[in-house]
């Protein structure tokens, strides 16, 4: 960033060096605000669906506040929302499933997503067939994929079913209902980790995989101290991303279990969902989505010191 | 790409191998897709028999039925509707703004440009609390211009960071002589700068619009009846187990993905930069 503030010369600073503006008129007052007249509609669109929104809330986890009262009329009850919300079985213990769904999911992900890019990286022919066939879960409706596999999964008539001669209910049981769910997720995802990581092992530069291979590296020494250090980066990237992505997984969830059976995949997402959609409690709801906000700032925050870094090299 | 080692021999066993793991992986990423395309290509005993009917004379009568439901027809609108609207809004307030970005640093840009990015990570539900009490304290509650303003908090972000790494890829020279030829920087952007990077705004319009299609979450609590996307009409099916009609369901959700497969093969050469949100240049 900064090194382009040098090499482009702002508008704002030196507006007749390299352009030839209007010489009078209000023309040359538009001209010299352009940067400010480019940027403003995002400016207020960011402040009117994101900014505003997001301050509200924040007054809202503060205040007891229902549907019928005025935006600003909610009694001011402190911390109240946040004491409740942690004096609450259900929200500690869907802390915890979000964290180990989010940490089990991403590590599955990365896993195969490593492993196919790998595959898809050797140079044979019809990898491309390969790869549009493999990226489709990602690019499906969420919804529709989760329905898809609550059929394969339905106790009665679910071809899984069929083949093992049992008649389990996935779902309907915390263990296999959570299982269910990190299945769904990964598989939908997994894709999204492998176009990245063979994104990254196509950039890599091949010099130093060729002076390992005079060296005599094996194949799996080369991959473990050459190619797998090269992809760092990539690695990271992906890693941060699916974590900040995993960590508001909703829409799976809701379509198989809904937060169930006994509250086993009851994630941070659908805890809010559920308390500010279901029970109307605004209040307590703005309090949860506050603390969700708090936890992906800071994962945001990781990323963005990541990509700048990266960038910066 | 790979380095060659070995002999003829032990290459071609390798091919196989590779192959062969690849097919594996295809089959089992794609057996939930296939198979319950199966099923809405069956009658109605065919789907519940038992063992499972590998082969048959497929069937179109549930298409013909989901086709034939106003439910159906009204949120396939719905959904065009609010998801063209979207990308319409974010390409014409997020492209300017990313040309911006790109070639006139100003103060706070960095700032305002890691803003956007925040602004794309944030869960989404925690913009929905406060957004659903605004808009129902506003009166736009249930309406498609609510859920049009509320994919913004996504698209826009996605435009902004496309559309930039597109202008910064043109060369400086093409705006500079037209500004020597006397053109105002707005003329230069619109008429010399932005037809170059179409292509661009193809891809970044065909991410968002992937996107909007698929949203659930936002949709499911800013609609209602009348204004329900197909992802929520979707989501009605998976209420009660055992009264659920199969037919119509799985017939639904293979026309309600099938648009976006199709874009997202017309931009897949972009899929991974744009969905990494630009942190990977594809």
């Amino acid at each position: 960033m900064s090194q382009s503030s040098n090499a482009v010369p702002s508008p704002l600073v030196l507006p007749a060096r390299t352009a030839a503006p209007p010489r009078h008129g209000p023309g040359r007052l538009l001209e010299r605000w352009f940067a400010a007249v480019t940027i403003a509609p995002t400016f207020v669109v960011m402040v009117l669906v994101f900014g505003l929104p997001l301050l509200f809330s924040l007054y809202l986890s503060f205040t007891g506040w229902s549907l019928n009262q005025n935006l600003l009329g909610g009694e001011w009850v402190g911390l109240a929302n946040y004491q409740d919300l942690f004096d609450d079985p259900v929200f500690i213990g869907s802390l915890g499933i979000t964290f180990g769904f989010t940490a089990a999911a991403v590590a599955a992900q990365l896993g195969l997503g490593l492993a196919i890019a790998l595959l898809l990286n050797v140079d044979l022919p019809h990898m491309r067939a390969f790869r549009t066939a493999l990226v489709v879960p990602m690019m499906i409706t969420p919804i529709v994929g989760a329905l898809c596999w609550k059929l394969l999964l339905d106790p009665s008539h679910g071809v899984f079913n069929h083949w093992i001669g049992e008649r389990i209910v996935w779902l309907g049981m915390p263990g296999t209902a959570l299982a269910a769910v990190w299945l769904v997720n990964v598989w939908h995802s997994t894709p999204y980790v492998a176009l990245i990581l063979l994104a990254g092992l196509r950039s890599l530069p091949s010099e130093p995989r060729e002076a390992a291979a005079i060296d005599g590296a094996s194949r799996f020494q080369m991959f473990r101290h050459v190619t797998l250090p090269l992809l760092r980066p990539y690695i990271l990237v992906a890693l941060l991303l699916r974590t900040i992505f995993e960590f508001r997984a909703f829409d799976n969830i809701y379509a198989m279990t809904g937060g169930g059976p006994a509250n086993s995949t009851m994630v941070l997402s659908m805890f809010t969902y559920l308390t500010s959609f279901v029970r109307f409690d605004f209040s307590l709801g703005a309090a949860a989505s506050w603390l969700m906000l708090l936890m992906s700032m800071l994962m945001c925050l990781a990323f963005i010191a990541v990509i700048r870094r990266r960038d910066a090299t | 790409m790979a380095i060659v080692t070995g002999s003829r021999r032990t290459r071609k066993l390798q091919a196989a191998a590779v192959y062969a793991a690849l097919v594996a992986l295809t089959i089992a990423f794609l057996f939930p897709l296939l198979w319950v395309l199966g099923l809405s290509l069956k009658t109605r005993p065919q789907i519940f028999a038992d063992p499972p009917l590998y082969l048959w004379w497929p069937t179109l009568e549930h298409y013909a039925d989901v086709l034939s439901r106003a439910d159906f027809l009204k949120a396939f609108l719905n959904t065009l509707i609010v998801s063209a609207s979207a990308v319409l809004l974010s390409l014409g307030v997020g492209v300017p703004a990313a040309y911006a970005f790109a070639r006139f640093p100003f103060r706070g840009a960095s700032l305002l440009f890691f803003g956007l990015l925040v602004m794309r990570m944030l869960p989404p539900i925690a913009v929905l609390v406060p957004m659903y009490v605004l808009f129902t304290k506003l009166g736009l509650a249930t309406t498609r211009f609510s859920v049009v303003l509320a994919y913004s908090t996504f698209a826009l972000p996605l435009v902004v960071w496309i559309m930039r790494g597109f202008f910064e890829d043109l060369p400086k020279e093409l705006e500079e002589s037209a500004w020597i030829d006397g053109a105002t920087r707005y003329g230069a952007f619109l008429r010399v700068v932005l037809p170059l990077t179409r292509p661009g705004m193809v891809a970044a319009s065909i991410l968002c619009l992937q996107l909007a299609w698929n949203d659930f979450l936002f949709a499911a609590v800013l609609t209602n009846n009348a204004t329900q996307t197909l992802p929520v009409l979707m989501a009605g099916f998976s209420g009660g187990d055992s009264g659920v009609d199969w037919g119509a369901m799985t017939a639904s959700g293979m026309l309600v993905i099938l648009p976006v497969v199709i874009f997202s093969f017309a931009a897949q050469r972009h899929l991974v930069a744009g969905l990494a949100t630009g942190s990977v240049k594809g």
